[in-house]
């Protein structure tokens, strides 16, 4: 998962990536005829030194690699500082990603 | 004496208890299931919220690039990636985003932390022209919303 993030006036603009298919159920039907091959992230949380920051629950209708931007308030917490993001899918799989707030 | 301090100990001691519980991530995923099997964007808002009375106001949606208040349908060339972008100034506990072409209705609900600030974008799928619709719920226990519809030149769920 690559994160980026940019403190600038007392607030930091994210934009996040996750390297993931998110397929959906018609999909799989269609390709392998088990709908429940199907695989999309379902929950996605963003932590700074331990504070819980961000907090999305997500279905199939995502993108493919869904790229997605959110902004959060500053307070606190400083250049240097790391984003930490996690998410997990339907099969139990999880994936993380860390970036810096420059 | 004795008791009154006590007295006043225990409410003391209730109150702590009770403010933690305000803030906190919360995944509808697992607390809501029905809101991600809800075939209807109306059924899916009142499987969240037990509500689907929505207030149209006080929010900014923009999908592929138009906004919700331009009055034009919105057109997108490729159904795999749909850029659509909201926000919202009202204090809000929730953000959640559903569209009406796809076999279920929901797309994402945010849980609004205190460090949020309530500007996002994401990239969807859809399946066929048809419509997005964000909802937020105030502090206040609102539903407000905005709605964009628009055309998609090729559909992105057939993979």
């Amino acid at each position: 998962m690559k994160v980026k993030a940019k403190l600038k006036n007392g607030v930091i603009k994210v934009k996040a990536m996750a390297k993931h298919p998110m397929s959906t159920y018609d999909m799989m039907e269609k390709k392998t005829g088990n709908r429940d091959d199907a695989n999309f992230i379902l929950h996605i949380t963003g932590t700074i030194n331990g504070e819980v920051v961000f907090d999305m629950s997500t279905s199939q209708f995502l993108s493919k690699n869904p790229i997605f931007k959110f902004k959060i308030k500053a307070d606190g917490f400083k250049k240097g500082d790391k984003l930490l993001l996690n998410w997990i899918d339907r099969k139990g799989k999880t994936g993380k990603g860390k970036g810096k707030i420059k | 004496m004795e008791r009154r301090k006590f007295l006043s100990m225990t409410l003391g001691a209730l109150a702590l208890a009770v403010v933690p519980a305000s803030v906190k991530a919360e995944d509808y995923r697992k607390s809501k299931p029905l809101v991600w099997k809800a075939k209807t964007v109306e059924d899916a808002i009142k499987a969240l919220y037990g509500s689907n009375t929505l207030i149209h106001k006080g929010v900014k949606l923009k999908a592929a690039g138009e906004s919700f208040d331009s009055g034009k349908k919105a057109i997108a060339s490729s159904g795999g990636a749909i850029p659509v972008e909201f926000s919202t100034k009202i204090p809000a506990r929730t953000v959640s985003v559903y569209q009406d072409t796809n076999p279920e209705a929901a797309v994402c609900v945010y849980t609004v932390t205190k460090y949020s600030i309530n500007d996002y974008a994401i990239k969807i799928k859809m399946a066929k022209p048809g419509s997005i619709t964000v909802v937020v719920e105030g502090l206040d226990g609102k539903l407000y919303a905005a709605k964009q519809t628009l055309d998609v030149a090729l559909g992105g769920c057939e993979g």
